[in-house]
């Protein structure tokens, strides 16, 4: 009987200890956040000490390669993101129930290892987890699907967590102001071209700007490993070949434009025949580049002009 | 030039080219019909023209009255109260007039070449409209370029039977009457504009463009200080009497007074109005007083409107603009908020190659005419400009627009092309006759004179030129600004133009840029013939030996069902297929090409995703009694459902985020496997189980290829039980499943089935012994 109540009054001291070690790694934790912007650096051994079970509290942990010999556009894209939801974590009314966490590949190599991760920025979400035994269950935020906003990203630890945590955005004061002038710029350029009838060509110009609203990649070396500028397939396109072909557009309508503007205007007549035949073999060469690199994208395309 | 005689043969020669134009436009669309037969082409035009087949059958008032319960299953759809009737009713008319006359011609040969026949009509409006902007020879141009521009064809050939077809023709030809209405000023034009808006309304979502487009027509002006009684007359009669009309369309019903997307259109009537009514008041008392009231006036005006404006759109009187407009500014946002419509690949951004392959030349000569466009700057080439803007925009954003496009790149490059030859063709006695008397008349700096001698030097100028000079002469105040500022214009590009003085270099242009216009028609002929003329319901492949090979698996498929079901047979299939299966198997589909409803859809891509027994459930609430699926695998045909299939659990995910999660079926490396790396959920999942089954069986041990995923797929196939195969066609393409009924004993249907293959392998197993 003794022996009994002895046990059991181990196990209850035993249960008091983890409840203990527990509260005191949240409070630990919290303080933590509350000093460093709502988050936590991690490291390897930190991570595991954060992510030991049981443990009451649901963790997000970014995994990031900030440095910049990494040259990790998207790691730094995301960064000031996933701040932003994180300084939402103070005003949560209870901040003991979850933490943000980064966790850099320089000071965690082993956890990216664990993991199987091999590209960066992946971000994951680990729940409440009662007891030591369950298996390590995470989900991954799928960066293609939902995006890099912290709307949508608060809007995916939402769903898991059931915390609502509201993004607010800083004011900025400088894309604003921007807007502003690019409005009112818009706005007077409109009027200029209207009243004055203008020589300006607007329309080249919006060819560039319409073919840059995909945000594409600006060019990717190829698998030989000279830089490439034609992207392969019919119906991609880096950021570089959009502008060769908008650059080849605009000097094809130039050549037209000065064809039939510029050249009535020279007074000598073999000056103009020189004028007409350069414009003339520019606007042929110019258009047969173009075929050549459509037939680059279009392999099948049976026609050609010089070559 | 402008003798006689040679006035005599162009009358007789321009129509006859228009009418070659128009033989051209039409045949060049024929490509299909001569390869295939005539059928009807792709997912929409099978709807439109079951419609159409109803609309002669029963009449005009039972087809407006439609409640069509084979589509959408259980819920049904109001098929009067959700199409744009216009297409259905053109080809009845026409059917009828036929068989009025005594021709016998079946409604489906109508449907078939309705596109073509108007495509004719398009380019003779594209005429008409060039005609109005430089010349009846820039006329011709542009017809020619709009006949054959791939751009346009790919929306009309024989057998595609869609609203697009004929609402081409009503843009160009609406916007060839807004133009005569603004420069005529007579309300009789602006009533016709307004008649064919009603068309256009009725005909093709799109009528949205020209609500839009009008109205911002006539703000710029209006910010341009070209206010007009011309403009004051056109836009009031289009507006007023375009409205009421579009209202009686039912599908459009309220949406004029209620949605953001119309609004511009009232709100520049109102302001139109607003700024007649101060220039009467102008009229009466002194300019001192008048600004005062004027300054008050716009202050009031504008305070009141956006209160008023702000009050109406927050209490949901006007409805804020619909997600497939919105997604138009933000390409980003169909991605994620409207996975319906990110999925459908017409919506997707435009590659430069895309209009190299649509517009090849007219490309560049395009921007030259919009330059040439800004020169000129009278009220019409205004419009051409800020349709190039928009249209540039919105093409640039969807495949799909690149169809609006069109017609002002056909107009604005036939305008540089034509001055281009103009430049190059014209005789040198003609052009120094003209250009020294506009030298001299400069030296005047009489305006009006100026305006009445360079006018010889444009044969057509002369009329709105003489125009211009006779209300100079009547002291109209507005004319004669206008005619100064045309007069300002003529005389600084006049100035010091000679003629090109060599033969050689003359020649050289003319020559090079003709090679240019046999180009552009070898790429057109090859554009249409190559990859706008596919059916698409029947399909060509070639062999190796280079024999032909006809692939017509749906049809089989379809007329199985036609033949072997019941009449109320629930077919299940995903919904690009449900407008075919109705036209053509004349089944009960779940979900089609409509989109209306996206519950139902993602209802269906749940039963496409979930397991046996979960999808199950789903087909049993809704009585399914077969599955229908397309499948590539053995031809190598990529557009099957294998590969639509992220799609549909993108969708079901939207609705059902707790039956189906798209990483799921995502490999733990992120990649879309169906071999031997795919994941659990993926070889459960039905979609997967119906397109491989008895897959292996077809290649004998282990070999079984994917051609479409070039994926080596496991030996053993998956199972099916609660299915049961009905019909695969000769390819493979489509595949049937049968819904089994419930079990008679009572039991899960797995166990019955694994009870009664286990049979059949205990007896194998003996016999083998």
């Amino acid at each position: 009987m003794a022996l009994l109540t002895l046990l059991i009054t181990t196990t209850t001291t035993n249960a008091q200890t983890t409840g203990d070690i527990i509260a005191k790694k949240v409070s630990e934790l919290q303080a933590k956040a509350t000093k460093t912007k709502g988050i936590i650096e991690l490291d390897s051994l930190a991570f595991d000490d954060v992510l030991a079970k049981p443990r009451n509290y649901s963790m997000v942990v970014l995994f990031t390669a900030i440095s910049p010999e990494f040259q990790c556009v998207p790691c730094k894209n995301f960064d000031p993101e996933y701040r932003l939801v994180a300084a939402g974590w103070f005003r949560i009314p209870d901040k003991s129930q979850i933490f943000f966490g980064i966790l850099d590949f320089k000071a965690g190599q082993s956890v990216f290892q664990k993991f199987n991760m091999n590209s960066a920025p992946s971000l994951l979400y680990f729940p409440v987890s009662d007891s030591p035994e369950s298996s390590p269950s995470f989900d991954r935020y799928d960066f293609g699907k939902s995006g890099f906003q912290a709307e949508s990203f608060a809007n995916w630890v939402n769903a898991r967590s059931g915390l609502k945590i509201d993004v607010q955005r800083p004011f900025d004061f400088v894309a604003f102001s921007l807007k502003i002038m690019g409005f009112s710029g818009t706005v007077g350029l409109a009027h200029f071209l209207f009243t004055r009838g203008g020589k300006v060509i607007r329309s080249k110009y919006l060819w560039a700007a319409v073919s840059l609203i995909r945000h594409p990649p600006y060019s990717m070396p190829s698998r030989d490993g000279r830089p490439g500028f034609i992207a392969p397939g019919f119906q991609n396109q880096f950021g570089l070949e959009t502008q060769i072909v908008a650059i080849t557009y605009a000097v094809l309508c130039g050549g037209a434009i000065s064809l039939m503007s510029s050249i009535p205007r020279i007074e000598s007549p073999s000056k103009q025949r020189l004028a007409v035949i350069i414009w003339m073999g520019v606007i042929t060469v110019m258009y047969s580049v173009l075929i050549l690199f459509f037939r680059a994208k279009n392999p099948s395309y049976p026609f050609r002009l010089l070559f | 030039m402008s003798t006689e005689s040679s006035s005599t043969v162009a009358r007789v020669l321009k129509p006859t080219i228009l009418i070659l134009i128009a033989i051209v436009a039409i045949s060049s669309r024929l490509f299909s019909i001569i390869r295939f037969e005539s059928v009807i082409h792709e997912f929409d035009p099978w709807f439109n023209y079951r419609t159409t087949q109803h609309l002669v059958k029963n009449g005009f008032y039972d087809f407006w009255n439609w409640f069509d319960e084979k589509s959408w299953y259980p819920l049904g759809r109001v098929v009067g109260g959700t199409v744009y009737p216009g297409i259905m009713v053109t080809s009845a008319l026409i059917h009828n007039v036929l068989h009025f006359f005594n021709f016998p011609v079946d409604i489906r040969n109508v449907c078939v070449f309705l596109a073509p026949m108007f495509s004719g009509l398009t380019a003779f409006s594209a005429y008409l409209l060039t005609k109005e902007l430089k010349d009846s020879s820039a006329g011709l141009l542009a017809a020619a370029f709009l006949g054959v521009a791939p751009g346009y064809i790919s929306r009309s050939v024989a057998g595609s039977y869609d609203n697009e077809g004929i609402a081409i023709f009503l843009l160009v030809f609406t916007f060839y009457l807004w133009i005569k209405a603004v420069k005529t000023g007579s309300a009789f034009f602006g009533l016709l504009t307004a008649l064919f808006y009603f068309y256009m309304v009725s005909a093709w979502g799109g009528y949205v463009f020209i609500t839009n487009l009008l109205p911002l027509h006539a703000f710029t002006l209006l910010l341009m200080g070209r206010y007009s009684n011309r403009l004051y007359v056109s836009y009031s009669t289009f507006c007023a009497v375009g409205t009421l009309l579009s209202m009686q369309i039912p599908f459009v019903g309220f949406q004029p007074t209620r949605t953001s997307e119309h609004m511009a259109a009232l709100g520049v009537f109102g302001l139109l109005q607003l700024y007649a009514f101060a220039e009467l008041v102008r009229g009466y008392i002194p300019p001192k007083q008048f600004r005062a009231l004027l300054k008050g006036g716009i202050v009031a005006v504008a305070v009141i409107a956006s209160i008023g404006l702000t009050i109406l759109s927050f209490s949901g009187v006007i409805a804020p603009f619909t997600g497939r407009f919105y997604s138009l500014y933000d390409t980003g946002y169909a991605k994620i908020h409207i996975p319906i419509i990110a999925s459908v690949s017409e919506h997707q951004p435009t590659a430069w190659t895309s209009f190299f392959f649509d517009l090849q030349m007219l490309i560049f000569l395009f921007p030259a005419g919009v330059y040439l466009c800004f020169k000129e700057l009278k009220d019409e080439h205004v419009f051409i400009i800020l349709y190039s803007v928009f249209a540039s925009y919105f093409a640039g954003v969807m495949v799909r627009l690149m169809l609006t496009l069109t017609p002002v790149v056909c107009v604005s490059a036939a305008i540089a092309y034509s001055t281009l030859l103009d430049t190059y063709l014209e005789t040198s006695e003609h052009v120094l006759a003209s250009t020294k008397p506009a030298i001299a008349a400069a030296a005047t700096s009489a305006p009006v004179v100026i305006e009445a001698t360079t006018s010889d030097s444009k044969a057509t100028g002369k009329k709105t030129a003489a125009k211009a000079a006779a209300a100079a002469a009547a002291a109209a105040k507005s004319a004669d600004a206008e005619a100064k500022t045309h007069a300002k214009s003529a005389a600084s590009s006049e100035k010091k133009r000679f003629p090109i003085f060599n033969l050689d270099s003359r020649l050289l242009v003319i020559l090079q840029l003709t090679w240019f216009l046999f180009m552009f028609a070898w790429h057109c002929t090859y554009v249409t013939s190559g990859s706008y003329s596919s059916p698409s319901i029947v399909l060509a492949s070639r062999q190796q030996d280079g024999s032909q090979m006809i692939i017509d698996d749906f049809r089989e498929a379809y007329y199985w069902l036609r033949k072997n079901t019941k009449e109320d047979a629930k077919v299940m299939s995903w919904w690009d297929y449900g407008y075919q299966m109705a036209g053509m198997a004349n089944v009960t589909t779940l979900v089609d090409n409509n989109t209306w409803n996206n519950t139902h859809i993602a209802t269906v891509g749940k039963a496409m995703s979930t397991s046996e027994e979960v999808s199950y459930k789903v087909l049993r609430q809704h009585d399914v009694d077969y599955v229908l699926i397309l499948f590539g695998g053995v031809i190598g045909y990529s557009g099957d459902d294998i590969n639509k299939f992220l799609w549909m659990i993108r969708i079901a995910e939207g609705v059902y985020p707790n039956d189906v999660k798209e990483t799921n079926f995502f490999t733990p490396r992120g990649e879309y496997k169906v071999d031997h790396d795919a994941t659990k959920t993926m070889r459960e999942s039905l979609m997967y189980k119906m397109s491989y089954y008895r897959f292996a069986e077809l290649y004998g041990s282990g070999n079984a290829v994917d051609h479409v995923r070039n994926a080596r797929m496991p030996a053993e196939g998956p199972t099916l039980s609660v299915l049961e195969e009905a019909y695969t066609t000769e390819n493979w393409l489509v595949r049937i499943y049968k819904v089994k009924d419930l079990d008679i004993l009572g039991r899960d249907l797995k166990d019955s089935t694994a009870f009664d293959k286990g049979r059949v392998r205990k007896i194998s197993s003996l016999k083998k012994k």
